[in-house]
Order: C-alpha cells, then sequence, then structure tokens
C-alpha cells in the first residue's frame, strides 16, 4: 500500500515509517499540513495516518478538507489526545480508526491492516482466491495447507492486487503502491517483482495484459 | 488539642444553626404570635364585658329595688300590725337570683322575700351600692326614710356569667391556634416555595456538578445571593476546566516522548538478534508500560477528584457506553495480550439514555471498570455489558468469589484484591471517585448477581435532569 505518514514528532514518524515499509508499504512521510496537503493533490494514497496537534494547524481539518473533496482515502488518527470528546470529533470528521499514543506497533499494523480490509469490502482476515488461501493479518500465503514464504515486498504487490481483485493495475499504479517518493525504482523491478510472485503462487494467478498491466485471476 | 476541639465545636454550632427550618420557625412563632394576639384581645374583651356586665346588674339591682319598693311599702302600711315580719310566698318554687329586706329605721325587718337570708345583708342600713364577699346589694329609703328596702345578688352568679362568656371566647380560639398553624404552615410553605426548590437542587446535585442553580421565582432577599452563588460556580467551572486543559496538555506532553521511547524500543527488539540485548529491550519495555500506564491513571485520578465532571450539555449515555466497547474490542482484537476476549453487552430497547455527565468522565469509568473486569476476569470467559432503562450500568466479570473484607476495601487506592495480577490498584478508586463527583452510586458485588460466582460492579447514574431546572447565569 502507499501510505502517507503525517506526524511531526520527528522520532516516532521515523520509527513508524520504518515499521510499516519493513512490512512491504511505501510510506510517504510529512511533518506538516501543508506538505500533506501537497502529497494528497500528486498522490492516490492508500491509506492517511494522521497526526492531530501539528505546527501548522489541527490534523482535523485536513481531515474535513479531505473529506469535503470528496476523497475517501482510509484515515487512522494517531494522536496523544485520549479524551472520548476528540475521537468523537475525529469519528465524525470522517476518521475510520483512532489510535491514542502510546500504542504498540504491532496495533498500528494490525488496525491499518483492518482498515484497509474494510476498505476493499472484505473485513475477513482470510481470503480465498483460486487455491490460494491468503491470511491478511498474519501475511501468510498457503497452497495446499503448505505455507508459501514472501518477502515484505512480495506481500506488498500481492497485497495492491488482493485490493483490486480481477482489476488490470497498470505498471505506474504497482510503482506507486509499492514505492514512496525518492525511492529509486529500476525499469524492471515491477516485472521481477511479479515473475517471482508467478513462481511462489503458481504462473496461472497472474495475468499479463501487454502494454497494459496485469491483473489477478479470481479463479 | 483544644483548638482542634474548639473548632469542632465550633463546626458543630455552626451545623445546628444552618440546619434550624425557616418555614418551621417562621411558622410556629407567626403562629404563637398570633395566639398571643388573640389571648390579649380576649382578656381585653372579657374584662370590658365584665365592667359593662357589672353596669348592667347593679343598674338591674337597683331596678329591682326601686320597683319593689312601692309595693313594699303599700302592703306594709295595709297591714294591721305593721311591726309583724312577714315573709313573702312565692307562687312557684324557683331559684331566687336577687333577695331582698325591707326594714324599718331601726333595722327590723318589716318584709323579706322567702329565700332571703338576713344574716348575708349589711347590717347597716345604707342607701346605694355595696358589696360583701358574697353578695352585691342595693339599699333606698322611703317614706321620709322610715322604711328601708336592700337587694342582693349572689357575687357567684356574675362570676359565672364572666367565665361563661370567657369560655364561649376560649372555645373557637382552641380550634383556631391549630388551623392557624396549618394555614401559617401552608402559606409559608406556598411563600418559600422556590427557596425549598433551590435548596433541594443544591442538595441533590453530586460535587462534580457545578452548573448554574436555577433562581427563578427566588424572593429579591436572596436572589442576590443565589446569583452570587451562580458567579461563583460559574468562575470555579472556568477553573477547574482550565486545570483540565492543563492536565489534558500535560497529558498530551507526557504521551509523547513514553511513545516515541516505546516506538523505538520495539524497533530494536526487531533489530537486535536473540540474547542479553533483547531480553533488556524487553525489560525496557514492560517499564515503559508500566510507567505510562501509572502517569495515565494519576493524571485520570485528578481529573476524577479535580470536579467539573458534569457537562452543561446532555449525551446519550448508550451510544458512548458503544463506542467505548467497540474500541476496546477492537484493542482487543489486535493486541495479542487480551486476544481471544469476548464481550457481550446487552442495552435498553429505548438505546437512549441522555445524561448531563461529562463524557469524557463517563468514558474513564467506563474504561476502568472494563479493564478491570477484563484484567481480573477468568480468561476465555466473557465480559458481560449491561446498561437497564433505569440507567443502570453493570460490568460483570467470571472469577473466583472476592471475600467481603477485600471487597469492601476496593475502592481505596493501591488496593488490589488479585496481587497476581498486574495492576496499578487505582482503577476502582477513580471510578469511585467519578461515581461520587457526578452524584451517582457504585456498589461491588461478588458473586455477582444471579451467579454463584463472579466479579460484578454496578453504577446506578442519576436520571436525567430536566432542562427547566437548569438555567443559565
Amino acid at each position: 500500500m502507499r501510505i502517507l505518514l503525517v506526524e511531526d514528532t520527528e522520532g516516532l514518524g521515523e520509527v513508524i515509517r520504518e515499521q510499516i515499509t519493513d512490512e512491504g508499504h511505501a510510506v510517504d512521510w510529512v511533518l506538516t499540513i501543508a506538505h500533506a496537503d501537497v502529497s494528497l493533490r500528486s498522490v492516490d494514497y492508500d491509506l492517511i495516518l494522521l497526526d492531530l496537534m501539528l505546527p501548522d494547524g489541527n490534523g482535523l481539518d485536513l481531515l474535513t478538507k479531505i473529506r469535503h473533496s470528496g476523497k475517501t482515502t482510509p484515515v487512522i488518527i494517531l494522536t496523544a489526545r485520549d479524551q472520548i470528546s476528540d475521537r468523537i470529533k475525529g469519528l465524525n470528521a470522517g476518521a475510520d480508526d483512532y489510535l491514542v499514543k502510546p500504542f504498540d506497533l504491532s496495533e498500528l499494523s494490525a488496525r491499518i491492516a483492518a482498515v484497509s480490509r474494510r476498505y476493499a469490502g472484505n473485513p475477513n482476515p482470510i481470503v480465498n482466491i483460486g487455491a490460494l488461501g491468503i491470511d491478511l493479518t498474519k501475511h501468510l500465503v498457503y497452497r495446499d495447507g503448505a505455507t508459501i514464504n514472501l518477502t515484505a515486498r512480495e506481500w506488498a504487490l500481492l497485497e495492491a492486487f488482493i485490493q483490486r481483485p480481477g482489476t488490470l493495475l497498470s505498471k505506474a499504479q504497482l510503482e506507486d503502491h509499492l514505492y514512496a517518493f525518492g525511492s529509486e525504482i529500476e525499469s524492471n523491478t515491477i516485472e521481477v517483482y511479479v515473475s517471482r510472485l508467478r513462481k511462489k503462487l503458481g504462473s496461472d494467478q497472474l495475468e499479463t495484459v501487454r502494454g497494459q498491466g496485469y491483473r489477478m485471476k479470481l479463479l | 488539642m483544644k483548638l482542634l476541639k474548639g473548632r469542632v465545636l465550633k463546626g458543630r454550632v455552626q451545623k445546628s444553626r444552618a440546619s434550624t427550618s425557616l418555614q418551621k420557625k417562621l411558622s410556629i412563632s407567626l403562629t404563637l404570635g398570633m395566639t398571643f394576639l388573640w389571648m390579649l384581645a380576649l382578656l381585653v374583651a372579657v374584662f370590658v364585658s365584665q365592667i359593662k356586665l357589672n353596669d348592667l346588674f347593679d343598674s338591674a339591682l337597683a331596678e329591682t329595688a326601686q320597683r319593689i319598693m312601692p309595693l313594699a311599702v303599700v302592703e306594709i302600711l295595709n297591714r294591721e300590725d305593721i311591726t309583724q315580719p312577714q315573709n313573702i310566698m312565692s307562687f312557684a318554687a324557683h331559684d331566687e337570683q336577687l333577695v331582698y329586706l325591707v326594714r324599718d329605721s331601726l333595722g327590723k325587718i318589716l318584709l323579706q322575700s322567702h329565700n332571703a337570708e338576713p344574716t348575708d345583708f349589711n347590717q347597716t342600713l345604707l342607701e346605694g351600692f355595696s358589696s360583701s364577699t358574697t353578695h352585691r346589694f342595693y339599699g333606698a329609703w322611703a317614706v321620709q326614710n322610715s322604711l328601708h328596702i336592700e337587694v342582693a345578688e349572689l357575687l357567684i352568679d356574675r362570676k359565672e356569667a364572666i367565665i361563661e362568656l370567657a369560655l364561649s371566647f376560649l372555645w373557637p380560639l382552641l380550634l383556631l391556634v391549630p388551623l392557624c398553624l396549618l394555614g401559617t404552615w401552608i402559606l409559608v410553605r406556598y411563600s418559600l416555595r422556590y427557596i425549598i426548590a433551590y435548596r433541594k437542587a443544591i442538595e441533590s446535585r453530586g460535587s462534580g456538578d457545578l452548573s448554574p442553580v436555577n433562581v427563578n421565582g427566588l424572593p429579591t432577599e436572596i436572589l442576590a445571593t443565589a446569583e452570587s452563588v451562580n458567579n461563583l460556580l460559574e468562575r470555579l467551572r472556568r477553573a477547574l476546566e482550565a486545570e483540565r486543559s492543563f492536565t489534558a496538555n500535560s497529558a498530551h506532553e507526557l504521551r509523547t516522548p513514553i511513545a516515541i521511547a516505546l516506538a523505538q524500543i520495539q524497533r530494536l527488539q526487531q533489530e537486535v538478534p536473540t540474547g542479553k540485548a533483547r531480553e533488556r529491550a524487553i525489560n525496557v519495555e514492560s517499564s515503559l508500560r508500566k510507567l505510562s500506564d501509572l502517569s495515565e491513571k494519576l493524571m485520570q485520578l485528578a481529573k476524577a477528584e479535580g470536579g467539573g465532571l458534569l457537562s452543561t450539555e446532555q449525551h446519550d449515555l448508550i451510544s458512548l457506553l458503544k463506542l467505548i466497547v467497540d474500541d476496546r474490542k477492537r484493542s482487543s482484537v489486535t493486541c495479542n495480550a487480551t486476544s481471544g476476549l469476548v464481550i457481550d453487552m446487552t442495552l435498553p430497547k429505548s438505546g437512549v439514555f441522555m445524561s448531563t455527565i461529562d463524557p469524557d468522565a463517563f468514558a474513564i469509568l467506563v474504561q476502568n471498570l472494563l479493564d478491570n473486569a477484563i484484567k481480573h476476569g477468568r480468561k476465555n470467559q466473557p465480559v458481560v455489558v449491561g446498561f437497564s432503562e433505569q440507567g443502570e450500568l453493570s460490568i460483570v466479570n467470571a472469577a473466583e468469589v472476592v471475600p467481603e473484607e477485600p471487597l469492601k476495601q476496593l475502592r481505596r487506592r493501591f488496593v488490589r484484591a488479585n496481587t497476581s495480577v498486574q495492576g496499578s490498584g487505582l482503577g476502582l478508586a477513580i471510578a469511585d471517585a467519578i461515581a461520587t463527583g457526578i452524584g451517582a452510586s457504585m456498589t461491588f458485588n461478588s458473586p455477582a448477581s444471579g451467579r454463584k460466582e463472579g466479579f460484578e460492579v454496578k453504577v446506578s447514574f442519576p436520571l436525567m435532569i430536566k432542562p427547566n431546572d437548569k438555567v443559565a447565569k
């Protein structure tokens, strides 16, 4: 997933970015509302992690602006304000979840997964596609009872297909999904990861549409 | 010690003075005052009546003498021997109120009424009115002072007449005194109804209620005081809000560095290989969690005891309860420590319970009770949360029966019934402080109601206060 992290506390933002990146997601980390605004105009994010008390304003104002613009991107609020009235304000402004600091990094990962599953229309963490069984919570893939080990990048790519089952995804879309701003991407990176996924999951799972992109077969 | 005793006594005196009922005092003093005035009026009336009655009786006495005398003269002069005394017989038996004697100038009795007793009369022949200890007399001369008549009347008859008159005034008064007391009581109560409502509004509020008290209808004598009290409450509320804001900001400032440290140490654990360094990282994380929990609880306790637990707006407690429980469930799904947790919730059909309790205070109360139930509840057995139509929250967890003595101590800070489970020992103390502050009652039951074991906390929230009972400044 391509995730926008809006967090002005450097020590915390850095750790969150590392954690999420390790799970295979691409994270753009910004420290202010102004930078978040710019990022949102240029990239279609899969999820936003939003702090509330930011140097140039309240994160809720940004959230309200996002919702007013018609974007339905899932938003998880990360804040040190624990009052239920703040939580209600956040949820009313259009947040999908609310995590109070300090939190476990594992809980953050789980909440990200839960929210993105909800948005994909399948809150069930176990997905079955053809002969494959996929546990979205534990990041595990099974075929005929045997576990298939995937690297973080391979998992992130698979997740992009699972989120849009049967949809044709262009190479650019997949790059956006996998890499943050400033990442160095080789021209054939996506082809390499698609090839590796095919080897592990089975060549019949991913279909190449020449000149357009890739699609996950539902059968 | 003496000083302390003196203060205690002074406090008692002040309390006893404060407990004097104005209604009672006014009713009794007004009734006593009216009774005294009535009695005074009665005495004056009896005194004046006595004088007038005496005048009337005297007049009747004189008139009787004047009427009898000519008849007696004719009677005596027509006798053959005028010196022979004669007793006038009556036509029929009757009780004589007036008796008389007709005597000559030497005092010899010539004529007397049949009940007349000569020894009762004056031995000296007097003219006009005179009195003995038992009788009132009127004497008169006739026929050139040769015949004297004296008419007598028993004084006791006059006294009886006065007593009967006084009693006829007194009987209605005995009926009027209780009626007056009742009437005064009702009148005073009616006049003081707004003051009584004001007193009840103050009495019924919890220590955390700083909303203004209704001053509508209060008499001008205490209106200024009541408005000053409302102003004071408003100032206090603002001061407490500032304190709460400071606490919230402090909590925010405290949480952020803890969050950084906790996240960093969790990353470190992932990065270092298994061994001593990792164990140390785990220990540091555990200490950070304890620090985080304790600082959180202390902040909550400060808020719970700081007042301002009621808001001026009404909120639906059931919606808040759902939100808190959902949040707890979501945390339990993603947190390994409480995985497998089931929270069963029973809510009333109406689905709404409006209250002026501050939503954050309610959330802290419920979160602490839920934390307690989850921590001390038997694993893999549900925590049961209920909320009744009458505003009673109950949270039940499966557990061994808590003996009576530790059960009583659970409200105290740093007291834990089960020391094998990690906890700050502040959760129930915070819940108790909030319940007290909002005027709710909190009870602990073990075994839980309708069970043979388990632990149950019940919190009865006060019913919604009608909007017209709450008036802005």
